[in-house]
């Protein structure tokens, strides 16, 4: 691991590095509640001037920016493995169908579970993201062809989302509401938990990917060419599509929908590290960490008086972003 | 999301016809709260509205977006819309209690809230004498009970002449559109079918499925419509109402008998409801005397 981050390389991680603990502390002083940097510094680092002090900050914004930092990472790290394991740039993990799957979920939690849904919303999310990934995984075997992952994922969330739009059509516009402005994606209702809960299992992402770093390089060069070098390559792809699935579906579950990052960022990993696996991911998850607080910081500090969505700002950005990358494609193509 | 399509979703919104669970607040929050004039944040336009009207305005250290009735209420701070709350404000302006809208805050944030020991009290006023119920209620919550006894008796009231007015009357068949594109109408259980029913507007469209459903214009072409209700709002008129003038074979397009309801007043829960329900009662009655007289040239003539 040491050796992959060394040689030109040192420079952008130390940065990187550096730039991502000041990203923490500095956007924890961001926010509607008027609160001084010194009360912050005072409040962190020895006791709050005030109960309220100490409300904000540690039960409000500390878990904010800390869920913001390991969704970003871990929805980065989904991106980066599903470009390198299926070699194909524009991957991204909600192309699995998993937004649609969990809004799918959301949309019949929130029509029969009543006043419940606060716990069970994200538990049915996170299970209508995992029956999405099966439906996808399992046609995809069925036509024996991994390389029609992707289009048999935009094909199943075509599918999810016209079900969730028939039961939300039939539904009361309340429920509605609440469904899609869920799908816009928000920090706002996240606590320590779940730092902990996508933490753990972004943590998971990368130890698995520091164990198979060597083998996903294999991929890279062609699946003829890996299993020459004695990769097990079917195995590989199930078990990084799987681990991908299992992160992206918890980030949503607690989280929303939030587009994009997966897709963006190791783009802009990959010019500043190169291709090779263990330096991308370890790039996208601290550009994808630090670009998601920032944009947090934009949601909840840009109108003094209503939050913003934070998957309106993701998806926009990444949609310009998108398109950059296809006229520098058409300019040196 | 389009300015028109969010106003669509919050029209739509405002027109709830999710049951009431609100008003079983028992007596101990009441003792719970402590202060006789209790700071509130009122996290929807209809119960900055109520509280104003019982004589709580004052009380309102905050709202949510939309809340421009009356004047005064337009300088009370906002935290948040309907989409989302600031969790933070309202931890920074320590509330004694805050007034939710049941439905139409985000349930998530509302249990957030809740979760950080504030009192919360919802709101669903579902019907009109649900208005009444809520008045007496948050009289009791602000210590304005004495004035809200009096609102909402003297709303009851009103709603009682209106009804004794125009109850009787000779029914006509009505087509409400709640929404031009798609074309949406009103059915049981929705709070403006309570207007039509008042009104003695037969509904065609009543026991649809769902509250708000969606029509296709061939069942409206042949529902014999004797009046078209179409609720604008100010900011709408004009821009996104049905463009009714393209089917005369409509007995109300044919007869140019259509209501133009202001959607800002009759589809908020509150007492100015009333308003826009006697403002329909009277147009109708018009419409009514209309056809009467048509008729009985018709008649004459033959």
């Amino acid at each position: 691991m040491i050796r992959a981050l060394k040689g030109k390389n040192t420079w952008v991680f130390s940065a990187l590095i550096v730039f991502t603990i000041l990203t923490v502390i500095v956007s924890i002083t961001y926010g509607p509640a008027t609160i001084t940097r010194a009360d912050i510094f005072q409040c962190v680092m020895y006791e709050c001037a005030s109960p309220m002090h100490d409300m904000v900050i540690w039960q409000i914004r500390i878990p904010r920016v800390l869920v913001g930092l390991v969704a970003g990472m871990g929805l980065a790290c989904a991106g980066a493995i599903l470009q390198n394991v299926t070699r194909n740039p524009l991957a991204d993990p909600y192309l699995f169908g998993i937004i649609s799957g969990a809004g799918l979920g959301a949309t019949i939690a929130t029509f029969t579970l009543g006043d419940q849904q606060s716990l069970a919303l994200p538990l049915a999310a996170f299970l209508g993201a995992l029956f999405s990934v099966v439906i996808v995984f399992g046609i995809a075997t069925l036509l024996r062809n991994m390389n029609h992952l992707l289009l048999t994922g935009v094909a199943v969330s075509f599918m999810l989302g016209s079900i969730s739009h028939f039961i939300l059509y039939l539904g009361d516009p309340f429920a509605t509401n609440r469904v899609i402005f869920w799908l816009m994606g928000s920090l706002a209702r996240v606590e320590m938990f779940h730092f902990y809960l996508i933490g753990a299992m972004v943590l998971l992402t990368l130890l698995t990917i520091f164990a198979l770093h060597r083998q996903i390089d294999a991929l890279l060069l062609g699946d003829e060419s890996a299993a020459s070098l004695g990769v097990n390559i079917d195995k590989l792809r199930l078990i990084l599509l799987a681990l991908c699935a299992a992160v992206t579906a918890t980030i949503v579950a607690y989280c929303g929908g939030i587009g994009f990052v997966g897709l963006m960022i190791p783009h802009i990993v990959r010019q500043l590290v190169g291709v090779t696996t263990m330096p991308l991911i370890i790039g996208s998850a601290l550009v994808g960490g630090c670009f998601l607080v920032w944009v947090d910081v934009a949601a909840r500090s840009a109108f003094s008086n209503v939050e913003i969505p934070i998957g309106i700002i993701t998806s926009a950005i990444g949609s310009i972003f998108f398109l950059a990358i296809m006229y520098r494609t058409r300019k040196t193509g | 999301m389009k300015l028109t399509q969010f106003f669509c979703l919050a029209i739509i919104a405002v027109l709830s016809t999710t049951r009431a669970q609100a008003n079983n607040v028992d007596d101990k929050l009441i003792s719970v709260i402590e202060t006789s004039k209790p700071k509130i944040i009122a996290l929807s336009p209809h119960i900055v509205e109520m509280l104003f009207d019982i004589g709580a305005g004052e009380q309102i250290i905050a709202s949510t977006e939309y809340a421009n009735y009356p004047l005064a209420a337009k300088k009370i701070p906002r935290i948040g819309s309907s989409m989302r709350i600031q969790l933070e404000r309202v931890i920074e302006l320590q509330p004694d209690l805050i007034i939710a809208w049941k439905s139409g805050n985000p349930s998530d944030d509302l249990a957030r809230i809740k979760q950080l020991g504030f009192n919360v009290v919802y709101s669903q006023p579902d019907s009109f004498n649900d208005v009444a119920k809520e008045l007496r209620l948050f009289g009791k919550l602000t210590g304005h009970s004495k004035q809200a006894e009096q609102v909402a008796t003297k709303f009851l009231a009103d709603l009682a002449d209106i009804k004794k007015k125009y109850g009787n009357e000779k029914p006509l068949t009505g087509f409400y559109e709640v929404w031009s594109r798609p074309l949406t109408t009103i059915a049981k259980g929705s709070w403006p079918q309570q207007f039509l029913d008042i009104c003695s507007i037969n509904n065609p469209f009543e026991t649809a499925e769902t509250g708000y459903p969606q029509v296709n214009i061939e069942k409206v072409l042949q529902a014999n419509i004797d009046v078209i209700i179409q609720p604008l709002s100010k900011k709408q008129a004009g821009v996104d109402g049905y463009n009714w003038q393209q089917w005369p074979i409509l007995p109300a397009v044919k007869h140019q008998q259509i209501i133009i309801l202001d959607a800002d007043i009759a589809h908020r829960m509150t007492t100015r409801s009333l308003h826009a329900l006697t403002d329909l009662c009277q147009q109708a009655d018009k419409s009514r005397t209309y056809y009467q007289q048509n008729t009985d040239n018709k008649v004459s003539k033959n």
